[in-house]
């Protein structure tokens, strides 16, 4: 369970988060929203990149306070809009960044590579150096660190970007997957409303840093107001 | 983990042949040549590391020569300590200097990262040149006008010729240190420092901490370099470490290639070498800046890999074809 509460973030005089509350209780969440919405500075305020006053926790336990590279540590996982591996370093070594961070002894951690390779198809170009690799590999090696060292939430940041339909279905399929073999809550963001309403139980909508619709995902995408501030139709009465 | 790639055992190969022939083919004041030349590839091998796995631009790699320098021509004529310990303290104090210089640097990239390493090495520059380099006076900095009293090489390399292996053995501890750091966790930490630091700290990498690491390896490299030409010359002048010389190393770094060890021994072949040949041919020595400016330029237009780069794809494209 993911608990935001009065979560707020100011730039100067502007508001990028006004007082939101939502608590996730799906093993795989959406936050949709237009562009400027504040979703990436949500992600970004639960990353530790920002600092913002309100509250965040997990199953109860606050991770507001946390410095941002103690995170991952505590089982923080983040993909970024744009995926953000290391050309010089091989799949393998891309995964076992994230285990150097995370406790837990050598045979347990090469167990928990080596699961994760063989779930996002990996496991043949373990050794392949990064920069050889093409997009959607490229976004499976992200998805892929998000699954080993114990984590607790995963967040994906508009993981279907530059993908074709077939593979962002794949990918959607992945991201369903993740709950279920590491235990964690998924947070997804992504302008794709097929792929939010085909994997996330519940969704939060944000437009221009306020919440204006929670609940489960279908609801919300027929909600009137989403319609006219995601969809762009004029908004109603 | 553990396995040499095949650059490693070209080095490895490189430096056996080296350290067996070179000493033995060279004579007089081309072993001291080669002897200093080594110590630069040290050097040059701190800086280059720092730019091909961090993309960080340390300018101030040859004053940090001087600090090591400094320190062990102090410790030798202080104390009847031997070379190996005297190489240590040089190699440990001016790896804290690094983390002193990579305090304000940490928060910093790009070019503001690369004047505060400059501005860095002209402090010292100014430091080198009032107080000069101690040679067995008395006091703190330890300055006597004429004559300087005899430097202790080591007890296993007292000859121009053992001391050469010597230095060359030590090159190649040098480069061994950057690839084990290279294949282990801070090698990893860097490379996703260089990526991007929000990648880095998503991927629970403490920036700060892995930054200043590189720069205390790097100056730890500078020290022992400067320690071990001081014990190739016996004595060292401020002219030697200016802040010029160190944007000199970083740019043949550039030209010879970050990224790989051969690029490195370049870097110091063409600083150190180079200008002792047109000295020889009756050249202007200063001619080889041109050189080096239209070498840089080559680099940075063509070859983003440096020369090493070049040669390692030749060979590497040979390997395809056959």
């Amino acid at each position: 369970m993911i608990e935001l509460s009065g979560l707020t973030v100011k730039f100067g005089g502007v508001n990028a988060l006004d007082a939101i509350n939502a608590t996730f209780n799906a093993p795989v969440n959406g936050i949709i929203g237009p562009n400027g919405a504040g979703k990436t500075t949500t992600m970004n305020v639960i990353s530790g990149f920002l600092k913002c006053t309100g509250r965040i926790a997990w199953n109860g336990q606050d991770i507001g306070q946390m410095p941002a590279h103690k995170h991952t540590r505590w089982g923080l996982r983040r993909s970024f809009q744009k995926e953000q591996i290391a050309d010089d370093l091989t799949i393998a070594e891309n995964l076992q960044v994230i285990l150097d961070a995370t406790p837990g002894s050598r045979a347990d951690k090469r167990a928990d590579m080596e699961r994760a390779l063989e779930l996002t198809g990996l496991t043949a170009q373990a050794s392949t150096p990064a920069g050889g690799l093409n997009t959607f590999q490229r976004r499976l090696t992200d998805v892929a660190r998000c699954l080993v060292g114990n984590p607790k939430i995963v967040k994906f940041d508009e993981p279907g970007d530059g993908l074709s339909r077939e593979e962002a279905n794949r990918l959607g399929d992945l991201i369903l997957q993740v709950p279920e073999v590491t235990g964690a809550t998924v947070l997804v963001i992504d302008h794709d409303v097929d792929l939010i309403e085909r994997i996330c139980v519940e969704t939060l909508v944000l437009d221009f840093g306020k919440r204006i619709a929670f609940g489960p995902t279908r609801a919300v995408l027929d909600d009137p107001h989403v319609k006219a501030a995601y969809l762009g139709i004029e908004d109603v009465e | 983990m553990t396995k040499i790639t095949p650059s490693g055992w070209a080095g490895t190969i490189f430096f056996v042949v080296m350290i067996l022939a070179l000493p033995s083919l060279s004579g007089g004041q081309w072993i001291k040549i080669f002897t200093s030349t080594s110590c630069f590839i040290i050097a040059a091998s701190g800086v280059a590391f720092m730019y091909a796995r961090l993309g960080m631009v340390s300018l101030g790699q040859v004053a940090l020569m001087g600090v090591g320098g400094w320190i062990m021509l102090r410790m030798n004529h202080a104390f009847n300590l031997p070379f190996e310990i005297n190489l240590a303290v040089a190699g440990g104090i001016t790896m804290v200097f690094g983390w002193v210089l990579a305090i304000p640097a940490l928060r910093m990239r790009g070019l503001y990262l690369a004047l505060i390493t400059l501005m860095a090495a002209g402090g010292l520059e100014v430091i080198f040149s009032t107080y000069r380099f101690p040679n067995g006076g008395t006091g703190f900095w330890g300055v006597m006008p004429s004559v300087a009293a005899p430097f202790r090489r080591p007890a296993i390399a007292t000859s121009d010729a053992a001391y050469l292996r010597y230095v060359m053995l030590a090159t190649f501890l040098g480069f061994a240190l950057i690839e084990a750091h290279r294949r282990l966790a801070p090698g990893r930490a860097w490379a996703m420092i260089r990526r991007s630091e929000a990648a880095a700290l998503a991927s629970g990498v403490n920036v700060i901490y892995y930054k200043a690491w590189a720069f205390g390896l790097s100056g730890f490299l500078a020290g022992i370099a400067g320690g071990l030409l001081a014990g190739g010359l016996g004595l060292l002048d401020a002219a030697t470490f200016r802040a010029s010389e160190s944007i000199m190393l970083f740019a043949l770094a550039v030209v010879g290639g970050a990224r790989f060890w051969l690029g490195a021994v370049i870097a110091g072949v063409l600083y150190r070498v180079l200008p002792a040949l047109f000295n020889d041919w009756s050249l202007d020595a200063d001619l080889t800046l041109v050189i080096f400016g239209a070498a840089l330029l080559h680099a940075i237009i063509t070859a983003p890999d440096g020369l090493s780069g070049q040669i390692i794809g030749l060979f590497s494209k040979r390997k395809g074809q056959s």
